[in-house]
This record gives structure tokens, sequence and C-alpha cells, in this order.
């Protein structure tokens, strides 16, 4: 079924050269802690801000990376923070989340700069991709290149190197493999996975199949190159990739 | 029928009514006003001609036979009404006749007098004539002042309807209506002006509600995925717990999900799009299409597309997405393996055909809400009511049509 979800590009995983300061603005406590946490475990080091007060004094005071607004705040309006850091020339890239998911506060969201917009529920794996593709666009200093054990992975080029071999994927597998990228020593949920491949397509009754289908044939591939097998099956809920 | 013709209509069965009414009674009591005088005049006559014969002792002179005619004893004394032919007109004139006795010389006379009575059809002429002059000055001097009434008296309804016509609930200012002196209209504005204020604020009050309902729902969901989300990642998670912790996972996807439509339904229903941007519709189909080709391939459909006309229509872009994402979607969706999908896009219309199973139920109401084919599908089965909603929303009509000969179902959407 079609809502009215936009489809944004796949996401692009990098492997961080220095620690990425990340504001979280959410006052709900315990998706904020749910964040905090999850946020942390990936890596970034993590701020938080409860209200609109909060966060407008810490973006004045203090350099982020990114900041992750969320649109209704009890005392303001998350739009108002995005405002205020483009006004001040912030370098911070800004993704939004909003229960309302009110097409008017996306398009107005980005038409101030937001760089995305994510709308809740959403896979905790996909804000991840979704903020690693901000901080990469952002960070043109930063390695172009995604490195991951006997893999390197040049996002602008599609291409994918095993043991310095080129491999060549379809554009699913391809999706897949920098999903799992961006999420590291995580359990991908099935649906995590076919909402961030199919958008508004993934409850269609096959979906889940394609997966299994695509992960076979990745891992088959990864396997023809001599890669380790670091693509994990969590029975009944999913894939995992190993660092280790 | 206006209001002015249907008045006139009546006005002029009154006044036809009355003409007649007014005729009759006029003329029988002319005609009885006429004949008493003439009585009057007979029965003077008569004693005036008693007393003359009685102080002359001799019969008048006859000078006028048609007035007065002197008769043998035979005669019985009376007063009546009787015809007689005129030789002059050549026609038959009422009379009024009174006869009576007198003695002359010790002998019994009887003497007639007659009295000719104005001719009914003479009155009558007279009677109609005056009636109808004035029931046509009465009829078209109402006419004429009905139409410049209802020109001038009922300006300010028209001016009302002409701003209810005009009203749009989603604009911010409320309806202003002139002011008018007459009280009946000034009554009438004051009601339609509350009636749009209230139904104004029902709609912001809806508007809001759908809104914030989106709002309350979707976060404690966000928490749910979120905090089952990081569930799952802890590898001391008992098998059995995971199974549990999958259906809470999914049952709060799915929930979402069906939150989301509903919301969007209910959006639409409410008009709350209103920026209309050109969107190329031709390369929304390519995207969807795009978007599907790992359903189709699956299925090993037969993709048929073309003519594919550049057609723009102005549609908020994301209904567009929606309207042919959920179209192309249901024809996968119930496509049968290696079946056909015939996509066609004219000016005019968008046909999406596919194959599939002969339906037993009437296909529009699979238009209804929550109503599958399938009902064990987990979808919610909403996806081809939002795409009658947006057709409806902007005037487009959705229509389906069956071939028997290959199962075809066609889904039509025409401009």
């Amino acid at each position: 079924m079609y809502l009215l979800a936009a489809h944004w590009p796949a996401a692009v995983a990098v492997v961080f050269l220095y620690s990425v300061k990340i504001l979280i603005v959410e006052d709900e406590a315990p998706l904020r802690t749910t964040l905090l946490d999850f946020l942390r475990h990936s890596g970034y080091i993590c701020e938080i801000a409860e209200n609109y007060e909060q966060a407008h004094e810490k973006i004045k005071l203090y350099q982020y990376d990114c900041v992750l607004v969320d649109l209704t705040l009890p005392d303001g309006s998350g739009l108002d923070l995005v405002r205020t850091l483009k006004a001040d020339h912030s370098l911070a890239g800004v993704l939004i989340i909003s229960a309302r998911g009110s097409l008017d506060d996306k398009v107005q969201g980005l038409e101030l700069g937001a760089d995305d917009y994510l709308q809740k529920p959403f896979h905790l794996a996909e804000l991840n991709a979704r903020l690693r593709s901000i901080i990469r666009r952002r960070q043109f200093q930063g390695q172009r290149h995604i490195m991951f054990r006997d893999l390197t992975i040049f996002p602008d080029q599609t291409l994918v190197l095993v043991k310095d071999q080129p491999l060549t994927l379809t554009r699913r597998e391809y999706d897949l493999l920098l999903f799992l990228l961006a999420n590291p020593n995580r359990v991908l949920t099935k649906e995590a996975i076919a909402e961030h491949i199919w958008g508004d397509d993934a409850d269609m009754a096959d979906s889940f199949d394609f997966i299994y289908t695509h992960f076979k044939n990745l891992r088959k591939k990864l396997q023809e190159h001599g890669a380790d097998n670091y693509i994990r099956t969590v029975y009944g809920l999913g894939y995992k990739l190993e660092t280790a | 029928m206006k209001l002015l013709a249907r008045t006139n209509r009546y006005y002029l069965g009154l006044s036809a009514l009355l003409f007649v009414l007014g005729t009759g009674v006029l003329y029988t009591g002319l005609q009885h006003a006429l004949a008493h005088e003439v009585d009057e005049q007979l029965q003077q006559q008569r004693t005036y001609l008693t007393e003359r014969i009685r102080v002359t002792g001799a019969l008048p002179t006859i000078t006028m036979p048609q007035e007065l005619t002197i008769d043998g004893p035979t005669r019985s004394e009376s007063l009546r009404d009787t015809v007689i032919f005129d030789p002059v007109e050549h026609e038959a004139v009422p009379f009024r006749v009174i006869s009576f006795p007198v003695t002359v010389q010790g002998q019994r006379h009887w003497l007639t007098l007659r009295k000719s009575l104005l001719e009914t059809e003479d009155i009558l002429k007279v009677i109609l004539t005056v009636m109808l002059a004035v029931m046509a000055l009465l009829f078209g001097s109402l006419l004429l002042l009905n139409q410049w009434l209802s020109r001038w008296l009922w300006a300010p309804f028209r001016r009302t309807l002409k701003a209810l016509r005009g009203y749009q609930l989603q604009q911010p200012q409320s309806l202003v209506l002139p002011a008018t002196p007459i009280d009946e209209f000034s009554e009438l504005n004051q009601a339609v002006a509350q009636l749009t204020q209230r139904v104004a604020a029902d709609y912001r009050a809806l508007k809001e509600f759908t809104e914030n309902a989106a709002h309350e729902t979707q976060t404690p969901l966000a928490i749910m995925q979120a905090q089952l989300e990081q569930l799952v990642q802890d590898p001391e998670l008992p098998e059995r717990a995971v199974g549990a912790v999958q259906h809470v996972y999914r049952a709060a996807l799915r929930l979402s999900r069906l939150h989301q439509a509903l919301t969007l339904l209910s959006k639409i229903e409410n008009r709350q799009f209103t920026d209309g941007v050109p969107v190329q519709l031709d390369a929304v189909v390519q995207e969807k299409l795009r978007q599907l080709q790992d359903f189709m391939e699956a299925k090993e459909l037969r993709l048929e597309v073309g003519p594919l006309a550049p057609v723009s229509a102005v549609m908020h872009p994301g209904l567009a997405e929606s309207l042919i994402g959920n179209l192309l979607q249901n024809a996968v969706k119930h496509n049968l393996p290696g079946g056909l999908l015939r996509v066609h896009l004219r000016a005019a219309a968008l046909e999406i055909t596919n194959t599939g199973p002969e339906l037993r139920t009437d296909p529009m109401l699979l238009l209804g809400r929550f109503r599958k084919h399938n009902a064990a599908s987990e979808s919610p089965g909403l996806g081809l009511s939002i795409a009658e909603q947006i057709c409806t929303y902007y005037g487009f009509r959705l229509s389906y049509s069956f071939i028997p000969a290959g199962t075809l179902h066609t889904l039509r959407v025409t401009f």
C-alpha cells in the first residue's frame, strides 16, 4: 500500500575517522533514551535536549555534526530550530524526525535546509543509514571509501572490492550490503530491510522471500571471491553484519 | 421554477376567480336593480293612467302601440316578462309587461303597459369589458411591480447566495455578508454566518484532531518499534521470547501503517491538500514500475507499457505518487504468475490492466475500506480506497471493467 513516504536514495555508509557529534532533540523520554542508547552504540558522541529551549541553547553554544530534530516540542517548533541553524550558517547536518507526517512539514523542513526527513515510527537502522549518508555528504575531507574487513567500497563509483578483486553485484545486492555496512554488529530485522529497499511496497506479500534470495546470492558471490562469512542470519528475525 | 413565475401564477389564478365571481355578482345585481326600477315605473304609470281615466272618463289615445294597448276583457291582472319581436332591429327584445283593468262608462277594459328592458347581452358586454380591463390593468401592474421588487428587494438574497457559492471551508477568513435592512434577509444572513462559522470551527477541530491523533499515535508506536529493535539486539534474549517480540514488532508495524493510511484518507476527505503543482504522470508511472520491478520479476509478469503520453496533471506530488503506486501495486499483487500487466497513459485516461482470477464480488466493493480479496493478507486493504479518494478529490473518475476472455481486469482513471 502506498502512503506518502517519499523515497530517498539508498544510504551510503562511511567509516568515521573521528568522532561524530550528534544532538538529539526529542521530548518523549522513552524514545530519547532509546535513541541515545542506540546512537552511542553506533559510535556517535551524543547529547540530548528535551525541549526547544535546551536545544536552542545548545545549538547556539556548541558545534555539532548533525542535529536530530523532533518537530513537535512542548515549548516550540523544531522548524524554528532548523531556521536558527541555517541563520547561523551552521555546518551541522539536520535530520527531522516527526510524527505528524504532514507533507507540508516535510516540504517546509526540506526547504528550510534540513537534509532529510524521517517519519515516526522509523527503524533505528534506517535512521542510522540516513545519518551516515548526511554526515558523509557533509564531510568532504573524509575518506570517500568504506572499508570493512576484506571489503572496500567506493560508493561514488558503486564499486565493491573483495581482497582487491572487483565484485559484480546487482542493484539490490549492493543496496543490501550498504545497509548492512551502515549498521554493523546489529540485528537488522527483515521488516527494516524490506522498508529500506522497497519503501511503500515493503508490505507486498513476497518481500521477505526476495530478501532471502538476495542475501543468498550476495553471500554466494562473496564466498566465491573468498570473502569471510560475516553476514549472519539471525533466525526468525533478520540479518547481522559481524565485525569479528 | 422561479419564485416570481410561481407567485405570478397564483396571482393570475386568484384574479381569474375573482373576475368570474365579480362578473356574476355584478350582472345579477345590476339586472335585479334594473328590473326593479322598470317595475316601479310601470306601477307609477298605472296609477297615473287609472287616475286620468277616472277624471276624464275616457280611454287614453294610443300613440305608442308598443307601450300601451287596450284589449277586451279576456286578460287577467299580471306583472310579467315577455319577449317581443322588434321589426326595426329584427330581433327579439325583452319587455316587462303589466296588465290591469279599468272601467270606463260601466264597461271593463284591459290596459297593458310595456317597457323595454335593457338587453342582457348588452349588460354582460359592458360588464365583461370593464372587468377585463380592470383585471388586465391590475395583473399587468402586479407583474411589473413584482419584477421590480424581485430585482430590488431580493438583491441581498442574491448577494448572500453569491457569497455562499464562493465560500471555501479552507479559507482562513469567515464568510462576510453585506448588511440588509430587510429583517428576513438579515436573519438569513445571520443564520448562514453562524452556520459557516460553526462548520469552519468543526473543520478546524477535525483537522487538528487528525494531526494530533497522528502525532499521539505515532509517537508511542515509534517508542515501541525502537525499543523492540533494541531488544532483539540482546544476544541473551531467550529463544521463546524472540517469537513473541517478533509478533509484537510486526503488529506495531502493521498498526503504524494502518494508522498512516487512515490519516491520509481522512486528510484527503477533509480536503487538507490544497497546493497542486503540475506533475508529469508518465514519469511517476515509470518510477513506480521501477520500484515494483522485483515483484514483477518474481511473478514473471509480462509488462506492456505504452502508449505513455507525456501527461501532466495539477496535483499534490505525494498524492499523484500514491494514486499511481496503489493502482500499480494492486495490479501486481493480484496478478497471476506469468500474467500480463499493461499500462496505458493517454491525455484522457490512465489504464492499468492485469490478469487475475475472476472476482466473485462486486468489484466496486473492493474500493471500500478494509475490503480485500484475500482476507488473510497482512495489508490493511486500503490501497484502492486511497486511490479512489484521490480520484474523487481531483474530480477524476475511477472505473473498473472486466474482459472474461483472458480474465483481464482494467482500472481506468479518467482525468
